[in-house]
């Protein structure tokens, strides 16, 4: 015919079809991947408010003069029979200060329920300067029957932050936690 | 075959000696059924799309009756519900118009439709590089059709919006409607995936010998971009929902803030495959009134570089401005200012297609046949629809209008004003070269005042809503937002009338229309399909065509 | 499996799912005697509400949502509007111009340089022009004043809203959209003009004070739903397991209205937004009628506190040292 043969054409045509096909299967495989990657990002950035997490207080932080409130928020699902609220609704708190906070937990139900809780802060932006160190929220809690429990959190709050100009003014942060039932609840509704 | 026909001076492939072969087609349900023929594909395609514009159509119908006054006039007695279920119909109805118009309509037409018709025929190919694949591509869109429509029957429906957000999707709504609206979308979405990779390898493999990419028309380069968009987009799109299935059905979290998921991430995911998507579905709308100016005009199109780039760069920065449809989900600071800067960034390659259209026709010698109409309606209104979209680009304007109807008036400004004038242009300017007979001026020029002035009645009024802050997805309202609603509805009904005029014209001219010459429009036509008879031969260009 | 049993409200009025606390505030009013009762205000038309065929944004009552307005009418539209006129100016123009019987013989200009750059730097130029007034508007909506500061934290539910003051007793206020006189179950509260627009009015408003800088902590309990008040230029979604903040400073006393702006499920356009904002004398005057208190007592405990936290201190530090 005309300049290419036929099976030339279609070898050329298989070759960008599959070129195509697997960009289709690299953009799928992204889409399923954006899962662990966007857990990551906002872990590693704080991005979303989310909260950063150490073993201990670096070496390196030391407590500022700067003192802040830090406000608890306490959230429970409509499916887990808990009362759930912080002793305190703020605390003044130094910033590069090792501080504790207590929830109190209980279970108002007559059967065992573990529970989970997801958290973060605002202004989204202090994300990343808010570290934990032990967190209720770290793992599972389980409450028996009528039990009440303290939870603690220990966190500090990075100096860092101060050298940020869109939060180095921040007057407040909000810790935030929700707490969801962790085992599929027995449908009755 | 000799290779007499390939003179590239004047050239005609349907020589007299084409005749014999070239017009052999099959039988009826062969030729329809299991076609393999790019044009029978590409009629089907607007044949298709005509029916779901109808029934999309009629959807926006009921939904302007119930708003023309407060209060709950229809849902219950067209859903045959009372209280909640009645209200949630109004839901279903907003879901189903979205959806349709968007994955069945305008994509159908746009890309299945006049792509599959014209990009073979612009490059000189005989056909696309898998006709088989072509077919399959087509018959998935009508059981994703099916199943949408379905939707509404098991179940209460879906009534998530056309966006779909979890948690609302998710455990928001159980039932099957929306598992079966969420399968409708990945057929859908698959049909598209095989289209855009048949247009890739087409357009890369079979153009003509001479015609390079800095000579194809701009039509195909629209439908190229528009191809790699589908390609990177709708993959995260079924990735997203699929996700959202496995939510709904096996207990799986990745949305859900219970188990450690967050309702967030499917916002970020559709909105990466929604942005471009609304590029996707404007794209070849700009080819097409591109090549309807020049011919009008009788000029070549005026800076063809700058106009084929600006398409590449709106389909680039199309990927990295997601999330200024999430502007109130709560962004920090530095989001908010990155995606308004980059967002702003578009306007630039849109202005230069806006200026270079008009420049197009400076100098020119014009004709107002009604392919033109439509396509200065076109630039009109899309630039009407572009400029809010400037306003809404800043995140911190936003916040008063997010979800009220200036976003629903920005986006029909674009869509029902921009996209769906591109399609009747693209329609009255081929028509005769599809169907063999002429469409009937007064009638197409008529459709076009009617539906120019209706659409603008219905739209315009809804940025004064926005403004005074009704919040879309409404079915009822505070009484002060009375006025322009009733107006808006008088609208649709001009719209209507016009919609009327269109099905007229349509069955008047297919059967009793003017026989159409191979090339109707004179001197400002260059492009291949012009070189052909109206309706080109069944197989065309068996001998491929030269370009200079 | 999915867990459809948080969506079960088991509503017993039509349009009034929630439990009645009209009582208790009622009771807490009866025991503050001492103080005059607070009172509701009627809102003004026109004014927190929409305007009857409006066309504009709706007058502003922050500071913030001044600024914001100013960029939109004084900027934005005009600009918007001048490109639109000059587009349909330009196409009018050929169609006078360059017709075909006007101009019969076609030019065959395809490029011209001047023009190609000059349409592109001019919108560049516009769009510096639009990003900087854009860029101190965001940050501007970010940065919360120095000064005494109310924290209200809201809750989206279907489909109702629940504010909360945990620095002011806990009060909690359950607030749904009030039924029309027609539509309200026997003894049941309807809407009345005091109450606000059909649609609009609530049976429980929160309440802020003027002048005073308020926190909103928003947050959903079901699904996402989006608290909007756009005469503070206000809109921040309520997305369930994650909370969002907005701040307000209101300085104008009134009833300001808004609608929920994130679809929820049937009866998204029937949950209604309604803030008073009373001057500080009068919000103290509602938190003790709520039988709340206000956090002025606190505040020799706060700082105490910041004492306390600075034995904490010590002590971690102690611990620290101690691993």
């Amino acid at each position: 015919m005309n300049g290419m043969t036929d099976s030339r054409l279609t070898t050329k045509n298989r070759r960008s079809a599959f070129a195509a096909a697997m960009l289709v299967a690299g953009m799928v495989a992204l889409g399923f991947a954006s899962v662990p990657l966007y857990r990551i990002f906002c872990q590693v950035t704080g991005y979303g408010g989310t909260t950063q997490r150490a073993e201990a207080i670096a070496a390196n932080i030391v407590p500022t003069g700067r003192v802040i409130t830090v406000r608890f928020d306490s959230n429970v699902s409509r499916e887990l029979p808990w009362n759930f609220v912080p002793e305190r609704h703020t605390d003044r708190v130094a910033i590069g200060a090792r501080e504790m906070a207590f929830y109190r937990a209980e279970n108002l139900s007559n059967h065992a329920i573990t529970g989970s809780a997801s958290f973060n802060v605002t202004p989204l932006a202090a994300g990343q300067y808010f570290t934990k160190i032990q967190c209720f929220c770290f793992t599972q809690q389980t409450l028996q029957p009528g039990e009440n429990v303290r939870m603690p959190v220990t966190y500090y709050v990075d100096p860092a932050i101060l050298e940020d100009p869109d939060v180095g003014d921040v007057e407040e942060i909000t810790l935030s936690y929700t707490f969801y039932p962790v085992d599929e609840p027995s449908s009755d509704g | 075959m000799t290779d007499t026909a390939a003179t590239p001076a004047h050239f005609e492939a349907h020589a007299d000696n084409a005749h014999h072969d070239a017009d052999h087609k099959p039988g009826f349900f062969v030729r329809w059924f299991m076609s393999t023929n790019h044009k029978d594909i590409g009629t089907l395609y607007l044949i298709f799309a005509i029916i779901a514009g109808i029934v999309g159509g009629m959807i926006s119908g009921m939904m302007r009756m119930e708003l023309a006054e407060p209060g709950i006039q229809y849902l219950a007695d067209w859903s045959g519900e009372e209280g909640d279920a009645a209200l949630h119909f109004w839901n279903v109805l907003i879901t189903a118009h979205g959806l349709i118009m968007v994955f069945f309509m305008v994509m159908p037409a746009m890309i299945g439709g006049f792509g599959n018709w014209f990009v073979p025929l612009m490059i000189g190919a005989p056909d696309m590089a898998f006709p088989r694949m072509n077919n399959i591509s087509f018959w998935l869109l009508v059981p994703a059709f099916l199943l949408l429509m379905g939707s509404a029957f098991f179940g209460a429906g879906a009534g998530t919006g056309w966006t779909v957000y979890a948690p609302l999707s998710t455990y928001g709504e159980p039932g099957p409607s929306v598992d079966m609206a969420i399968l409708s979308l990945h057929l859908a979405g698959a049909s598209s995936i095989l289209g855009a990779i048949n247009f890739i390898t087409t357009i890369f493999n079979m153009r003509a010998p001479g015609m390079t990419l800095h000579k194809m028309p701009l039509f195909v380069w629209s439908v190229l971009v528009t191809a790699f968009l589908l390609l990177l987009a709708l993959p995260v799109l079924a990735a997203a929902i699929t996700m959202l299935l496995t939510d709904r059905n096996f207990g799986t979290t990745f949305y859900d803030p219970q188990g450690g998921g967050d309702p967030l991430l499917y916002q970020h995911l559709f909105w990466f495959f929604g942005h471009p998507e609304v590029y996707i579905m404007i794209l070849p709308g700009f080819g097409m009134v591109s090549q309807v100016v020049a011919t009008f005009s009788r000029k070549p199109v005026f800076g063809y570089l700058g106009m084929a780039y600006a398409m590449v760069a709106i389909g680039v920065v199309g990927f990295v401005v997601w999330a200024h449809h999430m502007f109130t989900v709560g962004l920090s600071l530095n989001t908010k200012l990155y995606f308004t800067a980059a967002t702003m960034v578009i306007a630039v390659p849109t202005g230069i297609k806006i200026f270079s259209w008009i420049a197009t026709m400076w100098g020119g010698s014009v004709t107002f046949k009604t392919p033109m109409l439509w396509a200065m309606g076109f630039i009109f209104m899309f630039t009407v629809g572009g400029v809010t979209g400037v306003v809404l680009a800043n995140g911190g304007f936003d916040d008063i209008v997010h979800d009220t109807y200036y976003v629903v008036a920005h986006f029909h400004y674009v869509l029902s004003l921009g996209a769906v004038f591109g399609l009747f242009s693209g329609w009255y300017y081929w028509f005769g070269k599809m169907s063999g007979r002429m469409y009937n001026e007064f009638l197409g020029q008529l459709h076009f005042w009617l539906f120019f002035i209706g659409v603008n009645v219905l739209f315009f009024p809804m940025h004064f809503l926005g403004l005074d802050s009704m919040p879309r997805r409404y079915p009822d309202y505070p009484d002060a937002y009375a006025h322009w609603n009733e107006i808006a509805t008088y609208g649709y009904w001009i719209m209507l009338a016009g919609m009327a005029v269109f099905f007229v014209n349509t069955i008047w001219s297919l059967v009793a229309g003017k026989k159409a010459a191979d090339n109707y429009w004179g001197e400002g036509a260059t492009t291949l399909e012009w070189t052909l008879s109206s309706p080109p031969p069944y197989h065309q260009f068996n001998t491929l065509p030269k370009i200079d | 499996m999915a867990p459809q049993t948080e969506l079960a409200p088991a509503p017993e009025a039509e349009l009034a799912p929630a439990p009645d606390v009209e009582s208790d505030a009622a009771a807490a009013a009866a025991t503050a005697e001492e103080a005059p009762a607070f009172e509701y205000a009627e809102p003004t038309e026109g004014i927190g509400t929409p305007v009857d065929g409006g066309m504009t944004l709706p007058e502003q009552v922050t500071e913030v949502g001044q600024d914001a307005l100013w960029f939109h009418n004084a900027l934005l539209l005009p600009i918007i509007t001048v490109i639109s006129l000059l587009v349909l100016f330009l196409l009018l123009w050929v169609i006078a111009r360059f017709n075909r019987r006007s101009n019969p013989t076609p030019s065959k200009t395809t490029h011209n340089t001047f023009l190609e750059v000059l349409w592109t730097l001019v919108p560049v130029l516009i769009l510096v022009g639009i990003a900087i007034p854009s860029i101190n508007l965001l940050q501007a909506q970010y940065n919360l004043p120095e000064g005494e500061t109310v924290t209200v934290k809201v809750t989206g539910n279907q489909w109702y809203w629940t504010y909360e003051y945990p620095d002011h007793g806990e009060i909690m206020l359950i607030s749904n959209m009030l039924p029309e006189e027609a539509d309200a179950q026997e003894g049941q509260r309807f809407r009345t003009d005091a109450d606000g627009p059909r649609l609009l009015g609530v049976d429980e408003r929160m309440v802020i004070p003027a002048g005073t800088n308020v926190r909103f902590l928003v947050t959903a309990a079901d699904v996402i739903h989006s608290f909007a008040v756009p005469a503070f230029w206000t809109k921040i979604d309520a997305v369930p397991g994650r909370l969002n903040e907005r701040w307000v400073r209101v300085d104008r006393p009134g009833v300001y209205f808004g609608q929920c702006s994130e679809l929820c499920g049937a009866r998204h356009a029937f949950m209604p937004i309604a803030v008073e904002v009373v001057s500080p004398e009068d919000f103290e005057r509602w938190v003790l009628a709520q039988g709340g208190s206000m956090p002025g007592a606190e505040a020799e405990t706060s700082d105490d506190a910041a004492e306390d936290t600075a034995t904490d201190t010590s002590a971690a530090e102690a611990a620290e040292t101690a691993s």
